[in-house]
């Protein structure tokens, strides 16, 4: 383990920003802090690079076994991306990445040669190596985010932690970073943790995903796994798109909304449930066919797109989305106004 | 510099555009009046003291330095803005360091207390000294003992000194480092820097204009305060005169030329302290519109 995180709470004088948090960041791997604002995520980034304390005798924060909890930042050894860059804008770019290197002790200090060497070879590895002599504000805003990553890496951090590396970019420059983020760290392997609101961006690009919801951790897994088994109703409702039903329980079987299914989770419950079905959950048929399944009036069709998605209004008023897809959504041969049967295929109680 | 934002409002839209233009004679009244003002109480005196300071010659002029009594007042002027400026120029930092990069009990009370010497009146800041040090004052009877001189003496002109300057250069520097944050010197400590460089290196380096800019103005008010130095000084010739204090005794002993002679040393201070401000102010001014853009693309 590169990374571990053990029992951690941090109070802002009331405000308990992190409640009792236990995590562990595998070596290498790419890992994201993902959650809403206020979730605690950028918090628990800044208590891992020691740019927070935290609250005296209140858990612990270990890199590779080594307990660094009273460790001061500079000697952590952490490369940190801010969300704003903080590059820092009196210095050239070759400046920038070389000021991790030029402040070492003289005794650990590579010599000039030696420093512009790697500083270019930092600067050819984010394809910068053009731009050594501009200013931070003569850049671009993805420019100015690898010129950042370029200054964490050159002191060989050992964890690698990024604020929300994409927030402060437009969409299309923020899609390309990503890819170019990942290959990165696949040919770096740099343990990275990486915060980010953007469900999107942790699934696209993470090892591994932290959901995180009010200073507390929900879910720990790979973006599969808390994508198709979420552990609680918070991780449902923030990955994703979600249909949200009241129900009642009786052992395995949930009555909602006027139907019946059984749950395969091999769980018994019994009372009120709150009952979750994702848009592409739903097998939509023109007549009843035997499996239960929701009556409901198409009010809408959003065609174009990989999936065709529909707004659905229930007998009883109430409005559900549905994503079928395009070879599927054809079968139907249905338009705005027509019924149709909405089946869940599979439903997420809580 | 002054003569460029002259320049950039001559050139600007309004001026060009008809439709918004004022009348003629509104224009030419309001530039009259701005003008004659500039002239009545600005240039005017400015003209006077020189013309009056050369009145006898430039011979006169030189040898009104000649007087030992004058060359003791420039010698403890200097010797006290050697002083002021740079306890002020450590204190300066250390406040606005202390105000803008950390949250403690008592940091908008700190705020509002920088402001104090420009809100009392000089007169009274220099009695505040005298109710403190001087013989009747709290601490005067053990300094008596200690045969130790504060009031009418030059420690007290240098405290009375400090007190009025120290705000100018904490006020220039907190503006600009609130607007530039902490995340550099975060980022600076996450790449193993410690304090010390991180001030050299990050800090230092971003504040240097705002610095040099509250420098001058420290400068220009510690050599020509009058009010606070006047009270603390008692005006013996020679030991506790300062240049301000040693034009007010020429000219009240009707020794015109050396008045003014002394005081066009003061005026040329003044002088050159505003071109080198105008200078500065111009690349202060830069260095916060570039902050405040990097701030809106980053």
């Amino acid at each position: 383990m590169s990374i571990q995180i053990r029992n951690v709470t941090k109070t802002f004088g009331s405000f308990r920003a992190l409640d009792d948090v236990s995590a562990d960041i595998p070596t290498g791997e790419l890992v994201a802090l993902l959650g809403p604002s206020g979730s605690g995520k950028t918090t628990l980034l800044r208590l891992i690079a020691g740019l927070e304390d935290l609250d005296p005798g209140q858990g612990s924060i270990r890199y590779y076994e080594e307990d660094i909890t009273g460790t001061p930042v500079r000697k952590r050894r952490v490369g940190f991306v801010f969300q704003h860059y903080a590059l820092f804008r009196h210095m050239s770019v070759f400046e920038n990445v070389a000021f991790g290197l030029k402040v070492l002790p003289r005794d650990k200090r590579p010599a000039k040669p030696q420093i512009k060497n790697r500083v270019h070879e930092l600067l050819r590895l984010v394809q910068l190596d053009g731009l050594a002599g501009r200013f931070p504000s003569q850049l671009s805003g993805g420019q100015r985010q690898r010129v950042a990553l370029a200054r964490a890496l050159a002191v060989e951090p050992r964890v690698l932690l990024l604020d929300e590396p994409f927030g402060a970019l437009d969409a299309k420059v923020r899609a390309e970073l990503r890819q170019w983020i990942r290959h990165l760290h696949e040919e770096l392997r740099i343990t990275s943790v990486f915060v980010t609101h953007d469900q999107d961006e942790a699934m696209e690009i993470a090892d591994r995903v932290v959901v995180m919801s009010q200073g507390r951790i929900e879910q720990i897994g790979s973006p599969a796994e808390v994508y198709h088994t979420p552990k609680t109703a918070f991780v449902v409702n923030f990955l994703g798109q979600v249909n949200t039903f009241d129900g009642r329980a009786n052992g395995r079987v949930i009555e909602f909304a006027g139907i019946r299914v059984d749950v395969a989770d091999g769980r018994d419950r019994d009372g009120d449930v709150r009952v979750f079905v994702r848009p592409h959950e739903f097998e939509l048929s023109r007549t009843a066919n035997g499996t239960p399944g929701l009556t409901a009036t198409i009010l809408r069709i959003y065609a174009a797109g990989s999936v065709a998605r529909l707004d659905l209004q229930l007998t009883d008023g109430r409005l559900i989305t549905a994503h079928v897809p395009q070879d599927r959504f054809a079968a139907l041969y249905a338009s705005n106004g027509d019924r149709v049967f909405a089946s869940p295929r599979r439903v997420h109680v809580f | 510099m002054a003569g460029t934002v002259s320049i950039n409002l001559a050139s600007g839209s309004r001026a060009q555009a008809p439709a918004t233009r004022d009348a003629p004679i509104v224009r030419w009244t309001l530039i009259a009046i701005a003008l004659g003002f500039l002239a009545l109480f600005l240039v005017l005196p400015l003209v006077v003291i020189f013309a009056e300071a050369f009145r006898e010659g430039i011979g006169a002029y030189f040898a009104s330095f000649n007087d030992p009594d004058a060359l003791a007042a420039i010698k403890l002027t200097l010797l006290t803005a050697a002083i002021a400026v740079p306890v002020n120029v450590v204190f300066g930092v250390c406040a606005a360091w202390a105000i803008t990069k950390f949250k403690f009990p008592g940091r908008s009370l700190l705020v509002t207390l920088i402001d104090l010497p420009f809100a009392v009146s000089p007169v009274v800041a220099g009695l505040i000294f005298v109710l403190v040090f001087g013989l009747q004052g709290w601490l005067g009877p053990w300094l008596a003992e200690h045969d130790i001189k504060v009031i009418f003496a030059v420690p007290g002109i240098v405290l009375a000194t400090l007190f009025i300057t120290f705000p100018f250069v904490a006020r220039e520097l907190i503006p600009l480092m609130e607007e530039q944050g902490t995340e550099e010197e975060q980022a600076a400590m996450t790449l193993g820097a410690r304090g010390w460089t991180i001030f050299r290196r990050v800090t230092l380096p971003n504040i240097r204009w705002a610095l040099l800019y509250g420098v001058i103005l420290c400068n220009a008010r510690a050599m020509g305060e009058f009010g606070a130095v006047s009270v603390v000084s008692g005006h013996i010739r020679g030991e506790t005169n300062t240049l301000p204090l040693h034009v007010e005794i020429l000219y009240n002993e009707y020794s015109f030329v050396a008045a003014f002679a002394t005081a066009s040393l003061l005026a040329v201070l003044a002088i050159v302290t505003l071109v080198l401000k105008s200078l500065v102010e111009y690349r202060v001014r830069r260095q916060i519109a570039r902050a405040a853009i990097g701030e809106e693309s980053s």
